[in-house]
């Protein structure tokens, strides 16, 4: 038995807390997976649109006064139009200067951001903890499983979004078209389809997911301005273990077993080392990708494959 | 005074950190963000040293910067073969980790880290007050410096530069790759060891605070701003860096606390850096500029653009170019027969899945002689000479260089034991200059070696000069010694041929794959690059061309193989195979009598 002596309610309840944090790690995942697999960009500063978008729900609801939802979205539009504008303003014009070493030079611009963005919100917020209030918190009993009702919605909705964009990839044209884009921008031009566009739309929908993540996290918890370094950080090891090509599906279920991972670690490990040993897994995946190369790496970027031929 | 002082300490101890990174992602362009984590190891492993065991303060420094540097060489191993990308995110993960760890033990303070470290002595005095500090770190920043200067700006730094730019044209002359990658990341992370010793000797602490991941985005920041693979930039990143904090705190106009001073330092560097990517990417300090040179008045001819002006041709010693006049057809074709073999190809086979790129190829090079490989496109023509040079390992079959079985060889053993090739995409180093390109291409040089630099320093200069002197020699016999200092990027098509072959030549390897010698250069010197060709098989060498154009064939080939399908279907002179309809047709497409 790998659970040893362990009682079956504390497993039942360590597996409640991995799919509840799990569903957050994969909606993040899923997001980042997208734009570094679409446009090759390495957007660091995706945390700071997470923590952004927290803060702009904030200041709508507790200083312009607006009721909690229409914050909330609001809020998260305005993240999406600052992720978008990040492609448009910053990457995009460094992409077409820099060329061949645009990936090191974008990663740059992309901490700037993000070092810049996380300090400017202390400026502006102070560096205390915010509380967005919204409705009522209730504790939920299933069985010998407790959690609370914000845990089902943000999980219910999770699952939602990934659907809705697994989906719009599968069945919808503009789904098609960000595969095609994916797979060959070049290519994907000549039969009309704008990379540009492409770009933009798909900095959109990762940016809205992180938003609505930053959302639960932020009614379950508290605001502050290193709220999104964690949580990014895990989203960047989902995208990579399950590699950015893959469908939202799989890479959502990536961020549940890693979140999984980090809860069972916690039977056998200190609390401390739960985190540590999530690392340690990645450090294996990528020391057995080093050794196994190029048919993991092309599975996962077959825009690499394109180059070298 | 006393405060600035402290910051001047900061400043050199950060200069430590930056110019080994440099040396790192400059030169060697490995992005890492977990430089302060191999601080962290040398900073907590002389902490722990001085507190626990009792050590001296300079035998734990470098005890900790020998644990940094054996990290280093492990993280290294899978780094290696990773994409920028993975690399990012390994290092990410090396830095959260290390600090994740040292939190879990109680005997390295966990999440307090070990603080109270006592004052540092170095041979009986003690380092109490910040100015006793700048004269040790002053000696160590220069140290490093000078170290990594030597490391950067040689034969070895010159390697480094092609394998940050194409590792695998790199390896296509017989560089060790790994062994370079491997040497570096130990010896940064050793420097970063030892500067993290000194700086938790200086702060009396070694905290997860003080080696956070934010402290690996300073450094990372510093070299960026103060420019890639140019160490004073790094001097000067430093200073600027770390000094905006105080100067903001102290400026005259604004009443900011210490609180908002250090918030609005970080917003602006975090803007800096967003600025600098787009309007100067290189850094203050571009690669290659010397401040010195700058201040003498010297201006680089290397950066100014040289474009193929109308009406160029390569400037070649026409003497260098007379050779015998060659025979009839048939008469090369004899000679081809009758000399020596050099490498001797049996049986390779290699299938992609269901693809079979290369069937049971039979063939032969033979000494002094030119041999070309033709057929039509998709044939594998390209693939034979990947096969023949270790880039893709062949399913079956034999290579063998005079007598030396190459299959199951890597590249750079292949070319150094005499089988060198040229790329179709020429993939000279783009930022590399002319002469630097060919430099790259010259084997056995001493300052390859990173010990030898230091140990053997006479001979490795020695040995760069005559390298210098060879590679301008090979230069100047394809006629591009006017463009030595331009760099690659600048050349045009046709000019970066010219010097792939000097590079190609500078190998002096025996046996030398040309993948497509004349495609793409201005029609004026098309025959002058034949020229060359003819020239080096006069040399002894022995030449196989892959090539479309079947006039370059039928003038520089002594010998033919046609090839279709991954698999040899005739032989001998051009003549006899352009008479073959089947061969005309499966060449051109169609058949000739319609």
């Amino acid at each position: 038995m790998i659970f040893g002596a362990l009682d079956i309610e504390t497993v039942s309840q360590l597996t409640a807390n991995g799919i509840i944090n799990g569903a957050a790690y994969g909606l993040l995942g899923v997001g980042f997976a997208l734009i570094l697999g679409v446009t090759g960009r390495f957007h660091f500063a995706y945390s700071i649109t997470y923590t952004l978008a927290a803060y702009f729900m904030f200041t709508l609801w507790d200083r312009v006064g607006l009721p909690i939802w229409p914050a909330v979205l609001l809020g998260i539009l305005a993240a999406t139009v600052l992720g978008v504008s990040m492609e448009q303003y910053v990457y995009r014009p460094l992409a077409v200067r820099a060329g061949a070493t645009a990936l090191l030079a974008i990663f740059v611009a992309s901490l700037g951001l993000t070092i810049a963005g996380s300090n400017l919100v202390q400026l502006f917020w102070g560096s205390e903890n915010q509380i967005l209030e919204g409705p009522q918190q209730e504790v939920i009993n299933w069985g010998d499983v407790a959690f609370i009702n914000f845990d089902l919605w943000s999980v219910i909705s999770a699952v939602v979004l990934v659907l809705i964009l697994a989906a719009l990839m599968r069945y919808t044209d503009l789904g098609r078209q960000i595969k095609a884009t994916r797979v060959n921008p070049e290519l994907a031009e000549i039969i009309g389809i704008s990379s540009h566009r492409i770009y933009l739309i798909v900095f959109a929908i990762g940016t809205f997911l992180a938003g609505s993540a930053a959302f639960w996290y932020s009614l379950k918890f508290s605001i502050d301005p290193a709220m999104g370094l964690r949580p990014v950080i895990f989203a960047f090891v989902v995208a990579f273990l399950a590699g950015t090509a893959s469908s939202p599906i799989r890479v959502f279920l990536t961020g549940v077993a890693v979140a999984l991972l980090e809860q069972y670690t916690s039977i056998w490990l200190s609390v401390r080392w739960t985190q540590t040993a999530v690392f340690v897994v990645l450090l294996v995946y990528l020391v057995v990708l080093a050794f196994e190369p190029r048919r993991v790496i092309l599975s996962m970027f077959p825009q690499l494959a394109r180059e070298k031929v | 005074m006393e405060i600035w002082i402290n910051y001047l300490d900061q400043v050199l101890i950060f200069v430590v950190f930056a110019v080994s990174l440099n040396l790192l992602l400059g030169y060697a362009g490995q992005v890492s963000v977990a430089h302060a984590a191999f601080g962290a190891i040398g900073g907590y492993a002389m902490g722990y040293l001085v507190i626990e065991h009792g050590w001296n303060y300079i035998p734990a420094v470098l005890l900790g910067a020998l644990a940094a540097m054996i990290v280093g060489t492990v993280v290294a191993l899978p780094a290696l073969r990773l994409s920028v990308e993975f690399l990012i995110l390994l290092t990410l993960a090396v830095s959260l980790v290390t600090i994740g760890i040292f939190t879990t033990f109680p005997v390295l303070g966990g999440t307090y880290g070990l603080i109270g470290i006592p004052q540092a002595q170095i041979f009986g005095y003690e380092l109490a007050e910040p100015r006793d500090w700048i004269l040790p770190l002053l000696i160590a920043a220069v140290i490093i410096y000078l170290l990594c200067r030597r490391m950067g700006e040689s034969a070895y730094g010159r390697v480094l530069k092609g394998l940050r730019e194409d590792p695998d044209a790199t390896r296509s002359l017989g560089k060790n790759v790994f062994a370079y990658k491997v040497s570096v990341f130990a010896v940064t992370s050793a420097m970063a060891g030892l500067a993290g010793g000194l700086y938790s000797g200086y702060l009396q602490l070694a905290t997860p605070g003080v080696y956070s991941f934010d402290t690996s985005l300073k450094i990372f920041a510093i070299v960026i701003f103060g420019g890639i693979a140019n160490l004073m930039g790094s001097v000067l990143g430093a200073f600027v860096v770390v000094l905006t904090e105080p100067i903001l705190e102290r400026q005259p106009f604004i009443d900011l606390d210490a609180r908002d001073a250090s918030l609005i330092q970080l917003v602006i560097y975090g803007l800096l850096l967003v600025v600098l990517m787009m309007l100067r990417p290189q850094g203050l300090l571009p690669e290659g500029f010397s401040i010195w040179r700058w201040l003498k008045g010297e201006r680089r001819a290397g950066t100014r653009v040289e474009m193929e002006a109308e009406g160029w041709v390569p400037d070649i010693d026409p003497a260098s170019l007379v050779v015998t006049p060659g025979g009839s057809e048939e008469a090369r074709e004899r000679e081809w027969h009758e000399a020596p073999v050099v490498l001797e190809v049996r049986g390779l086979s290699k299938r992609f899945g269901g693809i079979v790129a290369a069937q049971e190829l039979d063939m032969d090079l033979h000494r002094g002689t030119i041999t070309a490989l033709v057929g039509p496109n998709g044939a594998g023509k390209t693939t034979v000479f990947n096969l023949l040079t270790g880039f893709i390992r062949p399913d079956a079959g034999s290579v063998r260089l005079n007598g030396t079985e190459l299959v199951g060889k890597s590249p750079e053993q292949v070319a150094r034991l005499g089988l060198v090739r040229s790329f179709q995409d020429v993939r000279i180093v783009p930022r590399l200059s002319c002469l630097q390109n060919v430099m790259l291409g010259v084997q056995d040089q001493t300052g390859e070696h990173m010990g030898k630099l230091f140990y053997a320093p006479r001979k490795s200069d020695a040995d760069e000069r005559r390298t210098r002197e060879r590679a301008m020699e090979w230069l100047q016999f394809v006629g591009m010694a006017e463009f030595a200092d331009v760099p690659g990027a600048a050349l045009s098509f046709g000019q970066s041929k010219l010097v792939a072959l000097a590079r190609v030549l500078a190998t002096e390897a025996d046996v030398l794959l040309l993948d497509e010698p004349a495609s793409g250069i201005d029609t004026k010197w098309v025959d002058t690059m034949l020229d060359l060709v003819e020239a080096v098989k006069h040399q002894g060498r022995t030449v196989c061309i892959v090539e479309h154009n079947l006039h370059v064939v039928g003038r520089l080939a002594d010998h033919t193989y046609f090839m279709e399908l991954g698999m040899i279907t005739a032989q001998g002179t051009i003549a006899e195979l352009t008479s073959s309809e089947r061969l005309a047709e499966a060449y051109f497409g169609t058949s000739t009598r319609a």
